[in-house]
């Protein structure tokens, strides 16, 4: 049962974990993106449908990662550009992604599609208990184990992270330094936005294989919460990520083994989970927090 | 519709004019600002106000909808006759009530996005109330501890995230919003267990309370006394907020909380209690639904009202009396939506992408917009 669960967990998860390090990386830059519920909602249904009309699940999770893109591209827009305030715009986007799946969704609520398959990877596989948990998943999860590392390199071991996370913290210093902090906010706006729509597409194309109206339920906002809960930390993120998939696991497994349980306390039990744990790790951490998600600099006076 | 309400500069605000004057001539002096905006200083009020209507019938044209057809629609079905305005009224009445409930926080630096939450709590201990402990009572003693029992809910949701943040350092916005999803699934566990009406042939919902517990109607129409409830609260409300001392300290406490403590305002308490205040009004929305519209719990009761309060408080700039105007503008939209999707067959969800469409452009081109 608890290899179930953690199998489950990090099948649920996976999407979180994307949509999460997609915030992770645009409010290292400086720039809280509510609208990630928004991208992911628009990835599932992107990527659902590039899927359903190709054939092809890779091009499916592009296009969905595309689709979350563009409504991070308004987000970043309006933010950066306009001086909006942030999570006013991060909502309205949450809605405009909402409104325009459940829209463009009505015809694809019955399609079927191959979409991805679990890919047992040979020889790990095998490997007694921790093979199946961890080596018997879709590609997307496969791709999300090396996400995680890949963000946590480039953030802190490559020039461009250092840059990044300069612009989140001082960005009069890398204004004086010759680069356009707008420029570098836009790029991580809209990279979150892009993992944000593969955290959807694993949803729609990987996870469920169907679309269905909202079918996030907050996933995006989770996400935004877990990292908070994580210090801004890529693999701390991924913990919040699987904890929270481990949570709606336990919802499936009790589900499927019968167990007396409201189905209605085990709905709401991943996110009483998130709460907890930021509640936890809340008070320890703080002075962590880039400096500048409490405001936007746009150049024009640096 | 009229969209000038809510882009007309808050009227007292005269730091912020100055401030915005300043910046303004900052910008008319520099040089790389977009030539519209130096020729024609106001064409960015009049961007807001027609871009919404142009991109949405370009949307419409998109689709293969016919955009004059559904705005004569919307119009006629909203403002047309008696019964579309009164459901206008209907609709706009919870959308005042938790708009207040975003825009009383604000003031003091908060941002409540929990209004959907604290909404369905008041109508879940609302229908407690009503089936439980006051079950038979007259209207005039039942209707008042109704009120009481759905402010107090959602007042309880919003101590949650007051709680939270006052123990536990956390960000309400994140609070209120994963609340939200918690109070759903709460109002569909009691739905589907101890409230289900035994005689419903197993529907989620609660038996119908009595009705000597439903609010008073207007004759011929479905306006409750409610509306006249939400309508004070919002004059109320301005008036606490510009009027008042209370009002006055507020402010400082949402504009800067380091001299609100230097001058001896217990900064945190007052957000803890206009936090608690918020989600009594949201609460009140709750029961306001139950007994003046639904008469009985669903697991769609009041879906999201809470968050489109929230955009009529944003459309407002969180000025109470400007709330009154954009409420009912969500109001009549959402009346409208309901129409088109059976006249034209354009599903709801288009007139969720029309309100986006309002709100991205008031927050591209609108002025005064908050830090």
């Amino acid at each position: 049962m608890i290899a179930d669960i953690l199998t489950g967990a990090l099948r649920s998860g996976t999407s979180v974990l994307y949509a999460s390090m997609g915030e992770l990386i645009s409010e290292r830059a400086g720039v809280i993106n509510l609208g990630t519920e928004g991208a992911m909602v628009a990835g599932a249904l992107g990527g659902f449908a590039v899927t359903v009309w190709t054939g092809n699940p890779w091009i499916g999770a592009l296009g969905g990662g595309i689709c979350g893109g563009l409504i991070s591209l308004m987000h970043a827009f309006l933010v950066i550009s306009r001086n909006a305030n942030q999570l006013a715009s991060g909502l309205t986007l949450m809605f405009l992604g909402l409104g325009l799946t459940a829209f463009f969704g009505r015809s694809f609520v019955s399609a079927s599609i191959v979409g991805f398959n679990t890919v047992e990877i040979p020889l790990l596989s095998d490997i007694p208990w921790i093979g199946p948990i961890l080596f018997k998943h879709d590609p997307l999860t496969y791709v999300s184990y090396l996400l995680v590392p890949g963000v946590w390199l480039l953030l802190h071991r490559t020039r461009i992270g250092v840059i990044l996370r300069a612009v989140g913290e001082r960005d009069e210093v890398v204004y004086a330094y010759g680069i356009s902090p707008v420029l570098i906010r836009y790029l991580a706006v809209i990279s979150g936005g892009f993992l944000a729509g593969v955290g959807g597409t694993q949803l729609s194309v990987a996870f469920t294989h169907s679309w269905v109206e909202g079918m996030t339920s907050g996933r995006g906002i989770v996400a935004a919460a877990l990292v908070i809960f994580a210090s801004w930390r890529p693999f701390r993120a991924m913990l919040g990520a699987y904890l929270f998939g481990g949570a709606q696991a336990l919802q499936l497994v009790l589900q499927s083994r019968g167990v007396d349980v409201s189905p209605f306390l085990l709905f709401m039990l991943p996110y009483v989970l998130t709460l907890a744990a930021l509640f936890l790790v809340e008070r320890r951490q703080r002075g962590r927090m880039p400096e500048g998600l409490s405001k936007v600099f746009t150049g024009a006076t640096g | 519709m009229n969209h000038a309400a809510p882009m007309s500069e808050p009227p007292h605000e005269p730091v912020d004019d100055i401030r915005q004057g300043a910046a303004a001539a900052a910008l008319e002096a520099s040089s790389n600002v977009p030539f519209w905006r130096k020729t024609l200083p106001n064409v960015h009020i009049g961007l807001a106000i027609v871009g919404p209507f142009i991109l949405f019938a370009l949307f419409l044209l998109l689709v293969g909808a016919n955009p004059l057809e559904i705005y004569i629609t919307m119009i006629r079905s909203s403002f047309g006759d008696s019964y579309g305005f009164g459901e206008v009224v209907v609709k706009t009445t919870p959308i005042l009530l938790t708009a207040l409930a975003t825009a009383l926080p604000a003031r003091a630096g908060l941002v409540n996005v929990g209004g959907e939450g604290q909404l369905a709590i008041g109508a879940l201990t609302t229908t407690f109330a009503a089936l439980y402990a006051v079950s038979g009572w007259p209207a005039y003693a039942g209707l008042p501890m109704l009120a009481i029992a759905g402010a107090a809910g959602g007042a309880l949701w919003a101590g949650v995230a007051a709680g939270l943040r006052h123990y536990g350092r956390m960000n309400e916005t994140i609070t209120t919003l994963l609340l939200n999803y918690i109070a759903f699934y709460t109002v569909g566990y009691f739905v589907h267990g101890i409230l289900k009406d035994p005689a419903s042939f197993n529907w989620p919902f609660s038996p119908q309370i009595d009705d000597s517990l439903r609010l008073p109607v207007v004759t011929g129409t479905r306006i409750h006394l409610g509306v006249v409830i939400a309508l004070a609260l919002a004059v109320f409300i301005w008036w606490l907020l510009t009027r008042t001392r209370f009002g006055y300290r507020l402010k400082t406490v949402g504009g800067n909380s380091v001299a609100a403590r230097l001058a001896g305002i217990p900064a945190e308490r007052m957000q803890v209690l206009v936090l608690l205040a918020a989600g009594a009004l949201a609460g009140l929305a709750g029961m306001i639904e139950i007994t003046g519209i639904e008469g009985r719990l669903r697991p769609s009761t009041g879906v999201n009202y809470g968050y489109l309060g929230f955009l009529a408080a944003w459309m407002a700039w969180n000025q109470p009396l400007w709330i009154i105007g954009t409420a009912l503008i969500i109001g009549a939209t959402s009346v409208a939506g309901n129409a088109l999707e059976m006249t034209s067959g354009l599903p709801s969800s288009a007139m969720h992408i029309f309100m986006a469409i309002i709100l991205i452009s008031i927050l591209a081109f609108g002025r005064g917009r908050a830090k």
